[in-house]
């Protein structure tokens, strides 16, 4: 039996040691069995990606419970863990088949229509290809989860280091604010009561209003609270932006976030030899890093001095402004395809990893749950809160700080401590420099020469989770169908189990465009409530609204 | 935005939902050009782009399983006819029983359909388990049965009968709202819309929830009333629950979606009208994921992605209103679904398109015509088998 927190579970019925606040996924890349899983429409392979939880890449089942987020899961002593979607081993997957076998993909918008006596028998198939996981073994005896009731003045959603900032700075209060964290925090805040691995969702409030707000926290535990709260600040931070290109999702292919919670250990990354795409401040931190085993620097648009430099020094060469047009390989990325923009020759440059660093993006989904005003800013291309004086949004008592409000880097620090000083009536320091509004972003015309660019054999995902091609996305643009929303419904992209956190951004550029258009008159989709999947267990267990 | 290319159409389609455009497309098809519609929103952001897909013939009223029968037959072909497949999969709806009072209810229900020539099927609580394993036994103690019924995607089915409609040389303006209907001489001359007033001598009031509203605009109060209902959606699993399951006690309705979806709602006490928004209430996803995992307990750790809502347009007997209003000569409606106006559509809009081009139609006007409402002794027999 192993000790000191160490435990032992049955992986795919053999054993497997977890360590002490260990995920899943890197217990996995440490023992050097990585995790495969499958695509639901092609069966492709996928692995392990985001490391954040974001995406639907490394979902597996867990003592008869589907869909498991491997990279989030810290599993239990003596656990029975098996991986999904593949029969009969991920490896070697018969439905797998399906991929090579529809090369332009299959249209199931158009298709399966003939002959008719072949309709039941098409939509057998296809449901056989739908769906991650099948539904839970069992039930408990009492499916509902009574979620544990708290109320607070000031809950504080996200442990970054803005989250930190604002804590430290607000010194101490009784009670402390409470603060939740998706994930585990790299140090104690001391001044906040914290749950760790908890995720919150803003429950919908009583139109009659009340001052307070709902907060569903679920646990990955399997717990969950239900918070009252007078005051919340959403400082959520952000995350890796995908890029499409052929292949975008083969397992090898991380955005940054990905890159450095998959590794075998904290500080070791999960490759050998990278193509790292980028030119801002975050590819310089990983040339910083892991130089020895980069193999190139790929900037979509410019590389910036710092890169160069570092680049330059590690002797890393740089193609700037290059389009990164297929990732091959068969399980994993082997080699990536480049082409120098503007009709430049193409070349392949091998190694076994892409690392996605060009773009951070803001997790919005909270901040529009809770109906604040939004704006789209061209720096980064995405939605931010609207910020009135002392980092407040449109809706009273709801704050926002750090990256999910647009406050960058140093600035993300800074932030948290002015809204400290804000809310305990110290003279509030000016605003910190947010991400620019204005100007376009640079990749909608990436995208559009991509597009051109793209090999013909390869498919180009756009929508991992509904594994959606790129080639519909174009389809429905050129039927007539206009802005992001029919988008959406025409191709299923944005409706899976990520809620679009990685294709929609992508498709609001390439959108605008084709369009012509800017990107916020291609719309946004609405966050439609619990955004993160939140368990019907414990929306059952939910104390009732009061009455008004 | 895009504006109407002529000043005046011979008929004007208030709304571009799924009841809108097919009966363009019928109008289309019978030669009446030039034809206009009108939608406010965007394609698919009204109720049609926000149902669960289910397509039914259990009915107590035999004027609406007539007109189910039709368009299962319709949505069966449609695939085939459209360019679009529709994924209409007849899976069935299984209606649950808690009780011996609604047990009486079906068998009455099911008595009908029979007799109009549908294989409905009576279940004993066995029988119930053979056709959804994953249900929970627990309380039920009968329900019916028709192999026929099913669920569909809408999204295709709205793409398309707009496609069709358009090479047929239907015009669908879009983000284009009608403020007003403008009367000449006693009968109907066009829509008022922000850009101006377009002509037209028919105007069709396919708003869904929204119809009330328009009639009022154009002077006729009618008994439609909206009514906020809402839906969510699970993570998709694979196959679980082949039928649509109804249970008469909450009202909750789920099916699982071709992509694995379990797809679901139940009754809520909304105030009637348009002003709950389109997303959730506070009471919804608590009351639903009671039903939900009451009704299927394996389901309690699956996590739903998200929730919306959408308006039905109810009639105080719950049957449609389809014909030429009385009181206004040019004025057709096509409104009063109920939330069942995707799957009534390729059936009912033939007579939409007809009552439009003042043509006899074959159904009972004591059951669907406007007038009903108008005189107290024309009052149509009520259907009340609404939930799904």
């Amino acid at each position: 039996m192993p000790d000191g927190g160490e435990r032992s579970v049955r992986w795919k019925g053999r054993p497997l040691d977890v360590r002490p606040g260990e995920s899943l996924a890197r217990a996995l890349a440490r023992a050097r069995r990585p995790l495969l899983t499958r695509s639901i429409r092609y069966h492709r392979p996928r692995a392990p990606a985001c490391g954040i939880g974001h995406c639907t890449s490394c979902l597996v089942r867990v003592e008869g419970r589907p869909n498991v987020r491997a990279c989030r899961y810290e599993p239990e002593n003596g656990e029975r863990i098996e991986t999904e979607n593949g029969w009969p081993s991920t490896g070697f997957d018969l439905l797998a088949l399906v991929d090579p076998i529809f090369p332009g993909g299959i249209d199931t918008l158009h298709g399966f229509r003939r002959p008719a006596f072949a309709t039941p028998l098409f939509q057998r198939v296809v449901r056989r290809l739908a769906g991650f996981g099948a539904l839970a073994d069992g039930a408990p005896p009492d499916p509902t989860l009574a979620p544990e009731l708290r109320t607070t003045d000031l809950l504080v959603i996200g442990g970054g280091r803005s989250a930190r900032a604002f804590v430290e700075a607000l010194g101490p209060r009784t009670p402390p604010p409470l603060l939740l964290e998706r994930g585990r925090l790299d140090r104690p805040i001391p001044g906040a009561e914290v749950r760790e691995r908890t995720t919150a969702v803003f429950l919908p409030r009583p139109a009659s209003g009340g001052a307070s707000f709902a907060v569903l926290a679920i646990e990955e535990g399997g717990g969950a609270l239900q918070i009252t709260a007078r005051a919340v600040v959403v400082a959520v931070g952000g995350y890796d932006a995908t890029l499409w290109f052929a292949g975008s999702d083969r397992p090898g292919v991380y955005p940054a976030d990905g890159a450095e919670a998959l590794g075998p250990s904290a500080g070791e990354p999960p490759f050998r030899r990278a193509v790292v795409v980028g030119g801002g401040d975050r590819v310089a931190a990983l040339l910083g890093a892991w130089a020895d085993r980069i193999e190139a620097v790929v900037g979509p648009g410019p590389v910036g001095p710092e890169v160069a430099k570092r680049a330059s020094e590690a002797g890393v060469p740089i193609y700037p402004r290059t389009l990164l047009l297929e990732a091959r390989g068969r399980r994993r990325v082997a080699a990536v395809r480049l082409a120098a923009r503007g009709g430049g020759r193409r070349f392949t440059v091998a190694c076994d990893a892409v690392v996605l660093a060009h773009r951070r993006l803001p997790n919005p989904q909270l901040l529009f749950q809770a109906g604040a005003a939004m704006e789209w800013r061209g720096g980064t291309g995405a939605y931010y809160p609207r910020l009135g004086p002392g980092l407040a949004t449109t809706v009273p008592g709801l704050f926002a700080i750090g990256e999910a409000a647009g406050f960058e880097g140093a600035a993300s620090t800074e932030s948290g401590r002015a809204l400290a000083a804000a809310l305990t009536g110290a003279t509030v320091p000016p605003l910190p420099d947010r991400v620019r509004a204005e100007g376009p972003s640079e990749l909608a015309g990436y995208y559009a020469e991509l597009v051109g660019s793209l090999p013909r054999r390869a498919k180009t995902i756009a929508c991992a989770c509904e594994d959606v091609l790129l080639r519909e996305l174009a389809e429905c643009h050129e039927l007539g169908y206009r802005g992001i929303e029919v988008a959406k419904r025409y191709t299923g992209l944005g409706t899976g189990l990520y809620q679009g956190r990685y294709c929609v951004p992508e498709a609001i550029l390439l959108l605008s465009a084709w369009e012509g258009r800017p990107p916020p008159e291609v719309g946004f989709i609405t966050q439609r409530p619990p955004v993160v999947p939140a368990p019907l267990g414990a929306l059952a267990g939910l104390a009732r609204p009061e009455a008004e | 935005m895009s504006a109407p290319a002529k000043p005046r159409y011979r008929i004007v389609i208030v709304g571009g939902g799924i009841v809108g455009l097919f009966t363009s497309y019928h109008l289309a098809k019978a030669g009446a050009g030039p034809i206009l519609v009108l939608e406010r929103g965007f394609l698919s952001s009204g109720a049609s782009g926000r149902n669960g897909g289910g397509v039914r013939q259990q009915w107590e009223t035999r004027a609406t399983i007539r007109l189910a029968r039709e368009a299962v037959q319709e949505y069966r072909r449609f695939g085939r006819e459209f360019g679009y497949n529709p994924w209409f999969r007849q899976g069935g709806y299984l209606f649950l029983a808690e009780t011996r009072t609604e047990i009486a209810r079906l068998h009455s229900v099911h008595e009908t359909v029979r007799s109009e020539g549908l294989p409905s099927r009576e279940l004993a609580p066995e029988e119930v388990r053979e056709i959804a394993p994953a249900i929970s036994p627990e309380g039920i103690v009968g329900g019916t049965f028709l192999d026929s019924d099913g669920t569909l995607y809408p999204f295709p089915v709205l793409w398309a009968v707009y496609e069709k409609a358009r090479s047929l040389g239907v015009e669908v303006a879009l983000g284009v709202e009608a403020l007003g209907i403008v009367r000449d001489r006693g009968r109907v001359a066009g829509v008022a819309t922000p850009s101006g007033t377009i002509g037209a001598d028919v105007v069709v009031n396919a708003a869904g929830g929204w119809s009330a509203e328009l009639s009022r605009r154009a002077g006729l109060p009618v008994e439609n009333t909206p009514t906020r209902h809402e839906i969510l959606a699970t993570e998709p699993v694979k196959p679980c629950l082949d039928p649509m399951v109804i249970r008469l006690s909450d009202g909750l309705y789920v099916s699982q979606t071709m992509r694995g979806e379990l797809v679901g709602g139940r009754s809520m006490p909304h105030a009637p009208g348009t002003e709950g928004g389109m997303s959730t209430s506070p009471e919804f996803l608590p009351s639903m994921a009671r039903s939900l995992v009451r009704l299927i307990p394996r389901a309690a750790s699956l996590g739903v992605l998200r929730a919306w809502s959408g308006y039905y347009d109810d009639t105080p007997d719950g049957l449609p209103v389809i014909g030429e209003d009385p009181r206004l000569p040019g004025f057709v409606h096509a409104n009063g679904f109920g939330g069942h106006g995707f799957m009534l559509a390729p059936a009912s809009t033939r007579r939409v398109a007809k009552a439009a081009l003042g043509e006899a139609i074959d159904l009972d006007p004591g059951a669907f015509g406007p007038a009903r409402f108008l005189d107290p002794d024309r009052r149509a027999v009520p259907e009340h088998l609404q939930p799904g």
